[in-house]
């Protein structure tokens, strides 16, 4: 220290001295309890507009960024408060009042109120926004109203009911409503301090945040958090060797093999995902296809013998070296509340499969399958060039349905020219693709069970459904649409997933496991199925 | 100048050509060509002898030349025939012989080849004809024709070796009139003696007609019967060796003869004169 | 003529072309169980003495496709090597010994394929293909295409060349023989375009082993089960290092041994021409 040279100034000096001292301890133990975490956006942010976002970059900067009312808790899959204290949702599904916590600011001071909700709902309804969150409040016409019952209560009327209402507000980020920084005052626990297009965008810890810790701490630990944009995994898995990022949301089971075998303690397998690999036929009627090909592609009794011919657990085993569990039905084992737990795990077995094609008059002759018209059993799978892992799946099914005397011809297009053909010409005979499921909820899946749907995918936008089954598939999601009462709800669906694996309109291969990885320095992490499932409890992060 | 057409008379043109816009490069110019003679057409570059050669061939660009006049052959306009007719002719009734030897062979094929293709160009038979015609053909040109020779390319030859080849595609088909565009040239003293020789060897045992074209006024005087002296796309003067050598009309052979090297040259004499005329 | 050191090494490739292609003919007999079949219970399996190469991501036997996919790709990329330098010699030499309009059109059209989104195309073509196509016919398509769309860059250097022999003496010489034109081209200019020719030929094997790989990410090459080179060299798709398995590398390492060793038997024959 410096000498004591003004006796007068000593006390000025000391006290000056001891405020640094103090300040910087502060900092010391912030630095120790945060720190920066890094890791890598795989696209570039296409906007920093909550209501905006639809691409997985955005997604994940609002999902660090945004604060909501409500939210679903990524481990017990459990709706939870956050921006609201409580919530209840009217019996016919058209309105929540929500209870706010009140003495809340956004990260530029700004007080939080019921206005910012209303302002932020009115925004996320209108039309002119054509926000992609929005849609899925957009149940029928007319409009939202938004009443303000005091500044910490406010209810919200949609003019239909809007399935699984209380879920959807989890992707809704509240705006303020008066905010002169608009969008980028927030309520999250972080805020886009820098953005550097193409390179990287700084997230620092909302200051506001009105979290704490069970010690009383204002959340969150981490000081900030650089994301770099980095399109190439093999860079994103270089660099997490390296030590230069700390997180990989999901990873390619051949890298987590390699980088789990140097070391095992970084890699994290949460087990099955909601996410499943499928292929169908195509049964469309005005399909540009051989007609005695559509035959067998609307014969249940085809499709399940195809399914039951395909070994699943090889598929996991060696396609996703055993990080995949083979698929029972439409619904992941990992949605714990909605999956049918009396569905059983396909079986494999030719011998049957045969057996089955054989009494619906196909013949096996010198190991060719032939239907009772003497035409033999070919078909193409298409699944999209480049995806090593649906290459090697098509060509193990290849092989197993050889076995029955099925010859399949693997064909891998490049992605367009295969969703052309799928939603467009129908001029295709079976595809294989993987579906990425986000929701839990059943109303989420509405748009592939619908007859009329076009997503409905093996026969879309049918104008009155054209088997029994669809019908009743039809039938049954409406009617858990439109009840509020979870057990009936359920039921119902569990119908659906029993139908879809008696028809097999889709034949379920493998749900492919949650794998990540997560630096040592990381604490408190806790990888899970759900995205972002490295960090999704980024609030109780800290790296040291 | 003029010449009235006669008997004995192979070849006769009367001849402008001209190229695009420019001015003619052969403007009216009347030879006849006889039967049998050798016929020195001299010039200095750019007189448009290789032109006039290569009217009589054929072998003009159409698309750049127009050429006027008529040149008659056996009752035959070549101005005016098609060009299938000309080719049966090109080879065959007319010869060609070039400059330089080695690039006029073609560098990429075997002599063997480019003998047979000269022969198969206008006759067709078993290979043992083809081989028969190309060793006559060699044999009228002295060259040995062992296979050992007929496997060389033309860089692994002398000058002279392929000069004599190509003399021998040229008269294969035992043309009426040989072009020789200056194809003493590109040769050494010694081995422009030899080929000189062989020409008059040839014009006297098949009595075919040369046309020697050169700018070497004393390499014509050795060989022809006759000779024209072209300037600036014109005949100047044309008449027998003896007489142009000796008794030059125009200003212009006369500067040619004044321009001529006083060395010795193989003189062909008089009575070899004689009796290459009654060859014919 | 040709050096002591040159004839060695024209006999020790020459020698080992023929290896190659003795060993992947006897394939039936080397690896009778075939390319196709999968052992499931030891994919992805280091070098055994029952995999000599190990095995692939699905089981199938290294070797097993090695030896077919040399088969397959030493027979078809050549092939359409050949293609493309005919193609290139009609083209390309045709026009420039005809010269004026013909080459000016000619290199037009070559000009406009030099410049075609061929990526694009190439997608169009796939989609434009039916979907039940037996891997065979996917392999020869896909060569036969490579073959067809292959002969540009060759065709501009030999208009050029081909050009500048039109008025050669030796081309005059002929013509004045009476060689007709269709013959004066074949025999008197073609061979004077070898050196280019045998360029085209022997840059074009190897590249067109590569675009087959390439093209098999489009969804447009050699489809499954049948190997290719092409499909044995995806494979190395994201190998970070050769010291992990090294085996995978034996497609590699055998393309650059028969690529060089073609060149070094033909070296001399393209001297002999040049």
């Amino acid at each position: 220290m410096r000498p004591p040279e003004k006796v007068g100034r000593m006390k000025f000096v000391k006290a000056v001295a001891l405020s640094i001292f103090v300040a910087s301890l502060a900092a010391f133990a912030a630095a120790q309890s945060g720190g920066e975490l890094r890791f890598c956006l795989r696209s570039e942010p296409k906007t920093f507009d909550p209501l905006k976002v639809e691409d997985d970059a955005s997604v994940a900067i609002r999902y660090l960024t945004g604060g909501v009312l409500v939210r679903m808790n990524r481990q017990t899959q459990v709706l939870e408060p956050e921006l609201a204290q409580s919530w209840k949702v009217s019996k016919d599904g058209k309105q929540i009042t929500f209870k706010l916590r009140s003495g809340i600011s956004f990260s530029d001071g700004t007080p939080f109120s019921a206005e910012d909700v209303a302002y932020t709902v009115q925004q996320l309804m209108d039309p002119n926004l054509h926000s992609p969150t929005g849609d899925a409040f957009r149940s029928g016409p007319g409009n939202v109203e938004t009443k303000i019952i005091s500044p910490t209560q406010i209810s919200i009327t949609f003019p239909a009911p809007v399935a699984g209402l209380d879920r959807q507000f989890d992707q809704v980020a509240i705006l303020s409503a008066h905010s002169p920084k608009k969008e980028m005052a927030v309520l999250g626990p972080f805020m886009v301090a820098d953005y550097q297009p193409g390179s990287t965008v700084l997230l620092k810890r909302n200051p506001n945040y009105w979290k704490r810790d069970a010690q009383g701490r204002q959340l969150p630990y981490l000081d900030s958090i650089r994301l770099d944009i980095q399109p190439n995994r093999d860079v994103e898995l270089l660099r997490f060797k390296r030590g230069e990022i700390d997180l990989i949301n999901s990873l390619d089971s051949e890298y987590f093999d390699k980088l789990g075998a140097a070391s095992p303690q970084l890699v994290h397998d949460a087990g099955p995902s909601l996410d499943s690999e499928q292929m169908w036929f195509d049964q469309v009627s005005k399909a540009p296809i051989a007609s005695y090909k559509k035959t067998w592609f609307r014969s249940p009794a085809f499709r399940r013998a195809i399914s039951q011919a395909i070994n699943r657990d090889d598929l996991s085993r060696i396609v996703f070296r055993g990080h995949a569990q083979p698929a029972i039905g439409p619904v992941s084992s990992a949605n714990k509340f909605w999956f049918n737990a009396k569905l059983k795990p396909q079986t494999y077995s030719p011998d049957s499969a045969l057996k089955a094609l054989q009494s619906e008059g196909f013949r096996l002759e010198n190991g060719t399958l032939k239907d009772k018209d003497g035409n033999a059993v070919e078909f193409s799978l298409i699944t999209n060039a480049g995806n090593k892992y649906r290459e090697r799946m098509a060509a193990m099914i290849q092989d197993d349905l050889q076995k029955i005397g099925v010859r399949v011809n693997v064909v891998t297009l490049d992605f367009p020219s295969l969703i052309e053909r799928m939603t467009q010409t129908f001029d295709y005979e079976a595809i294989l693709l993987g579906l990425t499921n986000v929701g839990l909820d059943p109303n989420e899946q509405m748009n592939v069970w619908l007859s009329s749907s076009e997503n409905h995918q093996w026969n879309p936008q049918e104008k009155a459904p054209e088997t029994a089954w669809e019908a009743e598939i039809d039938q049954l999601m409406r009617a858990q649409a439109s009840s509020a009462d979870p057990r009936k709800r359920k039921e119902a669906f569990d119908q659906v997933q029993e139908i879809v694996v008696e028809q097999a309109p889709f034949i379920y291969l493998v749900n492919r496991n949650a794998l990540s990885a997560v630096a040592a320095s990381v604490h408190g992490a806790s990888p899970v199925i759900l995205a972002p499932q490295t960090y999704w409890n980024i609030e109780s992060l800290s790296v040291h | 100048m003029n010449e009235t057409p006669q008997a004995g008379v192979l070849l006769s043109m009367r001849l402008s050509v001209r190229y695009g816009d420019r001015p003619d490069v052969l403007r009216d110019v009347q030879v006849n060509i006889r039967r049998g003679e050798v016929l020195g057409l001299v010039g200095q570059s750019g007189s448009g002898k290789s032109t006039l050669a290569m009217a009589v061939l054929g072998l003009l660009d159409r698309k750049q030349a127009s050429a006027e006049g008529s040149i008659v052959c056996e009752g035959r306009d070549l101005l005016r025939l098609r060009e299938k007719e000309f080719r049966a002719l090109r080879g065959r009734k007319l010869a060609l012989v070039l400059q330089s030897p080695l690039s006029a062979l073609n560098p990429a094929l075997k002599i063997r080849t480019q003998l047979k293709e000269a022969w198969r160009a206008h006759a067709s038979g078993t290979p043992a004809d083809c081989n028969n015609a190309v060793r006559l053909a060699l044999e009228s040109v002295t060259l040995p024709s062992t296979d050992d020779f007929l496997r060389k390319y033309p860089s692994q030859m002398s000058v002279g070796q392929a000069q004599r080849v190509l003399i021998a595609m040229a008269v294969m088909h035992r043309p009426a009139l040989l072009i020789a565009d200056e194809a003493t040239s590109a040769l050494d003293i010694i081995t422009q003696a030899e080929i000189l020789t062989l020409f008059r060897q040839l014009n006297r045992s098949t009595g075919m007609a040369i046309l020697y074209i050169s700018h070497d006024l004393a390499s014509v005087g050795g060989i022809c019967d006759r000779i024209a002296i072209l300037h600036q796309g014109q005949i100047v003067e044309l008449g027998t060796t003896e007489q142009v050598l000796t008794t030059p009309q125009h200003e212009y052979t006369r500067r040619l003869m004044a321009a001529m090297p006083k060395i010795p040259q193989p003189q062909i004499s008089p009575q070899e004169k004689t009796e290459a005329a009654a060859a014919k | 003529m040709r050096s002591w050191h040159g004839r060695v090494w024209r006999r020790v490739a020459s020698i080992v072309l023929l290896l190659v292609v003795g060993v992947s003919l006897s394939a039936n007999w080397l690896a009778p169980e075939g390319y196709a079949r999968q052992y499931r219970e030891a994919a992805s399996a280091p070098p055994s003495r029952q995999h000599w190469l190990g095995t692939d991501e699905i089981g199938r036997d290294r070797l097993a496709r090695v030896l077919y996919g040399t088969r397959i790709s030493l027979l078809l990329a050549p092939a359409a090597a050949l293609l493309s330098t005919l193609m290139a010699a009609l083209i390309g030499g045709l026009a420039g010994y005809l010269g004026g309009a013909w080459a000016r059109v000619a290199m037009a059209v070559t000009d406009l394929f030099l410049s075609l989104p061929w990526l694009f195309l190439l997608i169009t073509v796939r989609a434009m293909m039916p979907l039940n196509v037996s891997p065979m016919i996917s392999v020869l398509v896909t060569f036969l295409l490579l073959g067809l769309l292959g002969w540009t860059t060759a065709s501009r250097v030999l208009c050029a060349t081909a050009g500048s022999l039109r008025n050669a003496d030796f081309v005059q010489q002929a013509r004045a023989s009476g060689v007709p034109d269709a013959r004066l081209f074949w025999v008197h200019v073609v061979p004077n375009l070898k050196p280019v020719l045998y360029a085209q030929f022997w840059i074009s094997i190897p590249a067109f082993i590569l675009s087959e790989a390439n093209l098999g990410i489009l969804g447009l090459g050699v489809t499954e089960p049948t190997p290719s080179w092409g499909s044995l060299l995806r494979e190395l798709e994201g190998v970070i290092s050769i010291g992990e398995e090294p085996w995978k590398f034996v497609p590699l390492v055998l393309l650059v041994i028969v690529v060089t060793s073609f060149q070094l038997v033909l070296s001399d024959q393209e001297q002999v021409a040049a």
